[in-house]
């Protein structure tokens, strides 16, 4: 148990609409999974800027899971401007030396159980066998592209 | 109920509340050690604990530090926000302070049902901190109030449907029904008499219809489905699809006219098909259900001709010829009748297979029982040279005079025998020459797993409620759907026909498996909460638009570029110290509140009222913390 909260931290961006409630199906189906998982609830996650996501690294968070509605977002077209922000936001991961694997983006509906526990799963591997963010950061991250 | 109070200098002043949730939460994380911790944060004034934040008295102890001035914002973690987050927003208005300086933590859903242990505790505790990192930066919200047009839209023309529809106009409310059918009265008028009343149901469905019908508010479109969607409630805009009458019948005058087992045939319009548009405030959700269709060869339906569903047995009992002499169908007399209770639901995973979406029916449906012992009942007393045979796996008549129903069943030697879950009824040819062409067998429970054999010439399944395919629906207005594929209410008790889709509510049968009074029952729930929503003549949205601080705001339009809802962002010209400046505004009522605007902004000048990137920086601070 104290070995998996030591893991690192894996933070999940759930939809309001979607992930949200279904991280919720999965509690009130009593499934565990590891407990180093964070949720943030949010509207859309078109909201956040790709410094965020290099930030959150920055504070620590090992791994983060994006987990939108997909192409059924109640808001139109905020999912493909997003995925197409989560695409800069990896181009700017690899700069400053961070495993790109860190960062998902994934479709997780208010049923989708399984799928949030094999997304929650998968990514607590990879954090696991990568350890903190800050060891495989360049001390000297070249200039980002804006 | 632990207290924790100290004295902090924060302009900030935050009241922690932490649920016990009667065992849920407490029986897995350590509810006084976070409270103890919680109340060392910074901003935290107080850090209480309660059995059950959500009664009378766990709200009574907000509100009363609300009015005592000792804290100025609230968190209380507790169950999902779904559940009780409206129900905290409300003691914060009662308190007199506004209700947005709110901020809920989620640690039964997300902690105590799937984690345990001091990790439980400890996950909770940063939680919790993360709330209040958030609580410390919010700010008074003034919810956007809009115009609520004074009209409900009813999808579904069954019972439900019909019972709102009545309930609605007879309060004055312009009602538009639109039934993807030619038919009103649903699957109710698919029977012949009701249990346990023996009421019929073509009486039942034709008075309720003609009552709608003849109401001059009330809009009846048959043959029509919605094919478009959008707006918000007090505003939604339904595009229909109007089709052929595919009834089969000639098309009726005035007012309509009953056909058995179709339902209530409503006068036809006279534009056949067409495409039209309904501005609608609230809509109810009435779509129903759809019998279980047993797989091909699952106790022998579809294999062989004297297997039949319990609906076709009702219909074939009713259109049987009245008379005397003994019960016979197809000119073939039926001697012993074989009936096998929850065929469709009930299902347990290992045990019964899944169908093609891998899906199966766990849910019991709940009026079978009944309805197959009225059924039984029913030709006990109209053929008593019949015998009927009862293969079930635990009688649930659970309602209202329902238990009658088996009393009653019994007392007419009707027979029954008890299976369990993996062990059914084996239904196959009778070898034996003694007329019935079938033989039901069984391991009988009642007599300690003996092997009975019963002849049959006549198997009826009882079959289960299944939900009825409307995914158009759930794709176009993002309808949330439970495990057990039902429309999903935001809280069985306390918000039980309302969906998370605020202004869409539901009723009757597409929610849960529900008898026909039940579903009236829910029909007139529903009217009465669409009313409430409609009542004020305007209804109040979240706040949660885009906000652009014009001290920041430097015009460059990015914004406005990457709005995903077009108008909701525009740039306005501003005389500022006499010179003229450019700086982005928001349509409060075209704004949808996304955010694709706030990351776009080199300034950092937009952000979303309620959801601010900087509250989310504190909550990712507090989160990455150690403990």
């Amino acid at each position: 148990m104290l070995a998996t909260q030591k893991a690192g931290k894996i933070l999940i961006l759930a939809t309001e609409s979607c992930a949200y409630p279904g991280a919720n199906a999965v509690g009130q189906a009593h499934s565990s999974y590891p407990e180093n998982v964070f949720i943030l609830r949010t509207r859309a996650p078109v909201l956040f800027p790709e410094r965020f996501y290099i930030e959150c690294f920055e504070k620590g968070i090992s791994g983060i899971i994006i987990m939108s509605c997909g192409v059924e977002c109640p808001y139109h077209g905020a999912y493909e401007v997003l995925a197409r922000r989560i695409d800069r936001v990896f181009e700017m991961m690899r700069k400053r030396g961070l495993d790109p694997t860190r960062l998902r983006l994934t479709a997780i509906c208010t049923v989708c159980t399984r799928a949030f526990l094999k997304e929650v799963q998968q990514m607590n591997e990879i954090v696991t066998k990568l350890g903190p963010p800050a060891a495989e950061r360049t001390d000297t991250p070249p200039a980002e592209a804006s | 109920m632990k207290r924790v109070t100290k004295v902090v200098s924060s302009d900030s002043r935050v009241g922690v509340y932490i649920c016990h949730c009667g065992g849920n939460i407490s029986d897995h994380v350590d509810v006084n050690a976070v409270c103890e911790k919680i109340s060392n944060l910074d901003g935290v004034r107080t850090a209480k604990t309660n059995s059950f934040m959500c009664s009378d008295p766990g709200q009574e102890m907000i509100i009363e530090d609300l009015r005592s001035g000792e804290i100025d914002r609230v968190v209380v973690a507790s169950c999902a926000p779904s559940l009780h987050e409206a129900t905290f927003r409300n003691a914060l208005s009662r308190a007199g302070v506004n209700p947005y300086l709110y901020e809920h933590a989620n640690i039964r859903e997300q902690v105590s049902w799937v984690h345990h242990g001091e990790a439980a505790t400890l996950k909770a505790e940063r939680l919790i901190a993360a709330a209040v990192a958030k609580a410390r930066l919010l700010k008074p919200l003034d919810p956007i109030r809009i115009e609520a047009k004074r009209h409900a839209t009813i999808i579904g023309g069954g019972i439900a449907g019909l019972k709102a529809a009545k309930d609605l106009s007879s309060r004055g409310i312009e009602v538009v029904l639109i039934e993807k059918s030619p038919f009103l009265g649903g699957w109710t008028a698919m029977l012949d008499t009701l249990a346990p009343t023996g009421e019929k149901a073509a009486d039942l469905v034709s008075s309720l219809a003609r009552e709608v019908l003849e109401h001059p508010l009330v809009t009846i479109h048959s043959c029509s489905q919605v094919t478009g969607f959008e707006g918000s409630v007090g505003s939604f805009r339904l595009e229909v699809q109007k089709g052929p009458s595919d009834s089969g019948v000639p098309p009726v005058k005035d007012r309509g006219i009953f056909i058995p087992f179709r339902g209530y045939l409503p006068e036809e319009d006279e534009q056949p098909c067409k495409a039209f548009v309904v501005e609608t405030g609230v809509i109810v959700i009435a779509t129903g259900f759809k019998p279980y269709h047993p797989k091909n060869g699952e106790y022998g339906f579809a294999e062989f001709e004297e297997v039949v569903t319990l609906p076709r047995f009702i219909r074939m009992l009713a259109e049987r010829d009245a008379g005397e002499g003994p019960l016979s169908i197809g000119g073939k007399e039926i001697k012993n009748i074989a009936m096998i209770h929850c065929v469709g639901s009930r299902h347990i995973p290992g045990i019964h297979e899944e169908d093609e979406s891998g899906k199966l029916n766990e849910h019991c449906s709940r009026n079978c029982c009944s309805a197959t012992l009225h059924a039984a009942r029913l030709v006990r007393d109209r053929f008593p040279g019949t015998h009927v045979f009862e293969f079930y796996r635990d009688i649930r008549t659970y309602g209202r005079f329902q238990e009658d129903l088996y009393s009653k069943a019994s007392e007419s030697n009707v027979i029954f025998l008890r299976f369990e879950p993996e062990s059914p009824p084996v239904v196959s040819r009778n070898p034996r020459a003694d007329g019935s062409s079938l033989k039901v067998a069984v391991n009988d429970t009642l007599t300690f797993g003996e092997r009975v054999e019963v002849p049959a010439d006549l198997v009826v399944l009882s079959v289960g409620m299944q939900p009825s395919d409307v995914s158009d629906l759930i794709e176009m207005m993002k309808l949330p759907v439970g495990a057990d594929g039902f429309l999903q209410e935001i809280h069985p008790k306390l918000r039980p026909v309302e969906l998370s889709v605020a202004g869409i509510v539901l009723a009757g049968t597409c929610q849960a498996p529900m008898d026909t009074g039940e579903a009236s029952a829910a029909g007139s729930a529903a009217a009465v909460k669409a009313s409430a929503i409609l009542a004020k003549g305007y209804v109040e949205l979240d706040p949660f638009i885009a906000e652009v601080d014009l001290e920041k705001c430097r015009g460059n339009g990015e914004c406005v570029k990457a709005c995903l809802r077009q108008g909701a962002l525009y740039l306005k010209d501003f005389d500022l110290h006499g010179e003229k400046v450019r700086k982005a505004q928001v349509d409060p009522v075209l704004c949808t509140g996304c955010g694709a605007c706030v990351a776009v902004c080199p300034e950092n000048a937009v952000d979303i009222r309620g959801w601010t990137i900087s509250q989310y920086e504190a909550m990712v601070e507090a989160i990455a913390r150690e403990s």
